[in-house]
């Protein structure tokens, strides 16, 4: 198990790696210089060469490179160009509010597309499956943009239940995540239904029905443990994405946020500042990707007994 | 006085109103406008007020005033940072900061008399040494602040005495009090620029009425009370220090988010609030609306007069003649803004009032003269000559603020009408400037706050120019005017002038202005007193809530 870990943790640093270099070069390939962004439209050549020349710019890509990634191994993210101040400072600021954003939402997903899900299958072409998937079908073509105006006019507005403002705090994030969570609950909730009505067609299912074994047993343990993996791993996914900052929801909620944050950055050819929330982006998926791999095994007994036969 | 001057509200105009005196030289309409603030009651200390602004989706608050050339920053500035004079309705300036001052005969110096009992929010005492040292700041290119552009051609600051201060230049400028009142030249304390460095953006210090407490990034910044302040500019209504203990600014980029907030009571007053809701505020009496001009080089379209087809002086003014403003203002702002007819807005001084209805859509007139040229509609209604389209690329990297996208839609439509083929061109900022950089579009646009018509001077003078710069013009006849209108003294041959640089912009095409900017606060009705400054901007000095 141990081994398997180390295994993914070195493939992880490959990609976290892969991921920073590419973005370097990418951010340097596109058009726009860096100076004439700091210096306004107003500036002289003369501005724009001092700035270059504080900024590093005018040192050749592979010496940039070389610093970016010395300085990345020793712990230092740089600085940001257009503001000066550490990069890690920057991303720390927007972190929490992003991570606990996440959080919630992908906890809403969950505690609302499973039971759907597996209230769908159980009532497979009834007129609760009906519903469940017509209404569904209508959230997941609801932009999130759209969803998020319709509930603050709702709960903000007109019934003043829940506020809008408030930064990180637990009311405020309440419609941005119940928004996320909607709709990140459609994919979960369609996933879970036909993994059981897969599940359920498989011979092992016959077999454990001609034992004996009562209706409930077997779905709550050997059906729905089936549908957890792959629920588990498309919840990672998405994770991952909410984890890179969502700038529509965070703009909307006037939220802080890792996706203002990139958005801005890139625009303003911030190269630093856009490495380091890539990075952040990428860690995280790799981390959360370990988790559902670890999760793999403890559900399923025969991904336990490989590793703990290897080990 | 200028007559089409409407709804401008300076904190002079409140002043009028709630004193019932002085300053005679207000026009009706200004006063109606400006009666609409709630003034009724005793002011009372005390209380908060959280401002929903529209501070766009970004998420660096950069709040030194020198540096930031984001007008949503310099709203914030503006309660905590003192100019040296204040900018007055009808052209004049009143002391602030500056208790007197004199300009030499030769207009190349400008003497001020500081007042000697004022403090900065850090302690530091404010005197000349102070002033001396932000011109010197701002002057010094290494620094690449953006108020650079404000002090023209200053050659120095000298130090009479503690509290005179000399400021000069090398040439007469015109302008020089007009920027001098502007946030960006606001003062700022030189022992907080050296203590902080870098970082004093996130760190700013200056004399005003509020001093700044703490901001969350992209979020809010947070302002409480200067206890100590009693400098307050001509025209405020009070004396002492403000009346809000707490100003908190709330960064709350998108518009119907800002209603929502107003709305559900967390916000107490928002800014630019949406064309679509204006109506409603004005007309409820649990809200109150405050509206003024931003003195501004309106909105316009820049036509690179240097690429093909611009090069040719008719099919700019076929291109022109093709859109019909009008509407198009009309629909997109519902009724809430006008067109503009100069590159001025209406309240910069020097405002040539004859451009008014001197130009209008004419397709007809538009389809002539292509047809002349040689330029022939082809099959899919797209003009065609020697087997190039008339398409024109709009390279643009503001998005939809002020709905000017939306603004760009409707003209796409009616130069379809005429043969045109516009093209939006949607780019990150760095990609932006590149194009800008390399001349490789067809049109651009943009606006920018100036309270002064020497701002045509910084768009249009080829000298100037800089290879950002949104007008490609070379125009050595426009060149000498603007030269000229920097260094005039007398108001009357200034504003002759600057009304032949405006009828050269518009009549050559060089440029078309599109809409007049009108900056609006709406408040619930229990915040009384916000005004807005001659510049356009929100002052929050006087404000106070009734309990």
């Amino acid at each position: 198990m141990t081994r398997r870990i180390l295994e993914r943790l070195a493939a992880s640093v490959a990609v976290v790696f892969g991921a920073s270099t590419l973005i370097f070069l990418i951010l340097n390939w596109l058009p726009g210089d860096t100076a004439a962004l700091i210096a306004g439209e107003g500036a002289t050549e003369e501005t724009l060469v001092r700035i270059r020349a504080q900024l590093g710019l005018n040192q050749p890509l592979g010496h940039q490179y070389w610093e970016y990634m010395t300085g990345l191994l020793h712990g230092d993210l740089g600085r940001s160009y257009a503001t000066r101040a550490p990069v890690l400072q920057e991303l720390a600021a927007q972190f929490p509010s992003t991570a606990s954003l996440a959080v919630a939402a992908a906890s809403v997903a969950i505690v609302v597309g499973v039971p759907l899900g597996v209230a769908a299958a159980a009532n497979r072409g009834r007129v609760l499956d009906h519903i469940i998937q017509v209404v569904g079908l209508a959230l997941n073509s609801i932009p999130t943009f759209w969803l998020g105006l319709l509930a603050i006019l709702l709960f903000s507005v007109h019934l003043r239940w829940l506020p809008i403002l408030g930064g990180r705090g637990v009311l405020a994030s309440v419609l941005p995540a119940g928004c996320l969570g909607l709709a990140m609950s459609i994919p979960v909730q369609r996933l879970v239904r036909s993994g059981i009505l897969e599940a359920l067609q498989e011979p092992y299912i016959t077999t454990l029905r001609a034992k004996g074994l009562r209706a409930t047993r077997i779905f709550g343990v050997h059906v729905l443990r089936n549908v957890a993996i792959s629920t588990i791993t498309l919840v990672g996914v998405l994770v991952g994405e909410l984890f890179s900052g969502l700038v529509v929801v965070e703009t909307l909620f006037a939220r802080p946020g890792l996706g203002r944050l990139a958005v801005y950055a890139v625009g303003n050819k911030d190269i630093p500042l856009v490495q380091g929330a890539i990075l952040v982006t990428s860690v995280t998926y790799v981390v959360v990707n370990l988790l559902v791999d670890l999760s793999y095994a403890w559900i399923d007994p025969r991904v336990r007994l490989a590793s703990n036969g290897d080990a | 006085m200028n007559a089409r001057r409407r709804a401008i509200l300076s904190s002079a105009a409140v002043a009028v109103l709630a004193c019932g005196a002085l300053h005679c030289s207000k026009t009706d309409r200004e006063a109606s406008a400006a009666s609409r603030i709630r003034t009724g009651g005793a002011p009372a200390p005390g209380g908060e007020l959280v401002f929903g602004f529209d501070g766009a989706a970004i998420t660096e608050f950069n709040l030194d005033p020198e540096k930031s050339a984001f007008a949503p920053h310099h709203r914030v500035m503006r309660s905590i940072v003192d100019s040296l004079v204040v900018a007055l309705p009808g052209h004049q300036f009143g002391p602030w900061l500056a208790k007197s001052w004199e300009v030499s005969p030769d207009g190349r110096a400008y003497t001020f008399h500081l007042r000697d009992d004022v403090a900065f929010h850090d302690g530091t005492k404010f005197d000349a040494e102070a002033v001396k040292f932000n011109i010197d700041r701002v002057n010094d290119p290494k620094n690449a602040l953006y108020a650079l552009s404000d002090i023209g051609p200053c050659s120095g600051v000298t130090v009479v005495d503690p509290y005179t201060v000399r400021i000069n230049f090398s040439a007469p400028y015109s302008a020089f009090l007009a920027n001098l009142a502007k946030s960006s030249l606001g003062i700022v304390s030189p022992t907080a620029v050296r203590k902080y460095g870098d970082d004093f953006p996130h760190h700013p210090v200056g004399t005003g009425p509020f001093r700044f407490r703490s901001l969350e990034p992209a979020v809010e910044i947070a302002l409480e009370r200067n206890p100590d302040y009693k400098w307050p500019p001509a025209g405020a209504t009070h004396a002492g220090a403000a009346w809000l203990e707490r100003l908190t600014f709330k960064n709350v980029p998108e518009e119907a988010t800002r209603v929502a907030v107003l709305l559900n009571g967390q916000a107490n007053a928002i800014d630019l609030v949406p064309p679509q809701n204006l109506v409603q505020f004005r007309s409820s009496p649990e809200y109150a609306l405050v509206e003024g001009e931003l003195l501004n080089h309106n909105y316009s379209l820049y036509l690179n007069v240097k690429r093909p087809p611009w090069d040719d002086e008719r099919v700019r003014a076929a291109f022109r003649d093709s859109l019909d403003l009008d509407a198009a203002v009309k629909t997109v702002y519902l009724g809430t803004l006008e067109r503009a007819w100069s590159p001025l807005s209406p309240s910069i001084f020097g405002y040539d009032k004859t451009l008014e209805h001197s130009w209008h859509a004419d397709r007809e007139r538009a389809g002539r003269s292509l047809e002349e040229i040689g330029w022939k509609k082809g099959p899919d209604g797209i003009r065609v000559k020697d087997g190039k389209s008339l398409t024109v690329v709009f390279v643009d990297t503001q998005g939809n603020r002020e709905k000017r996208l939306d603004l760009m839609t409707v003209l796409r439509k009616q130069l379809r009408d005429t043969g045109f083929d516009l093209k939006l061109d949607s780019q990150p900022s760095s990609a932006y400037l590149g194009k800008v950089g390399a001349g490789e579009y067809d049109l651009v646009a943009g606006s920018l706050f100036a309270p002064d018509p020497d701002v045509l001077r910084r768009i249009y003078s080829h000298k100037l120019k800089t290879a950002f710069g949104v007008s490609k013009v070379e125009d050595s006849v426009l060149e000498a005017l603007l030269d000229a209108g920097s260094e005039e003294s007398d108001p009357g041959t200034r504003a002759a002038i600057y009304a032949k640089v405006q009828h050269i912009v518009v009549e050559k095409v060089y440029a078309i202005p599109t809409y007049v900017l009108k900056y609006n606060v709406a408040t619930s009705q229990s915040v009384r007193n916000v005004a807005i400054d001659v510049n356009g901007f929100p002052v929050f000095y006087d404000t106070w809530i009734a309990q």
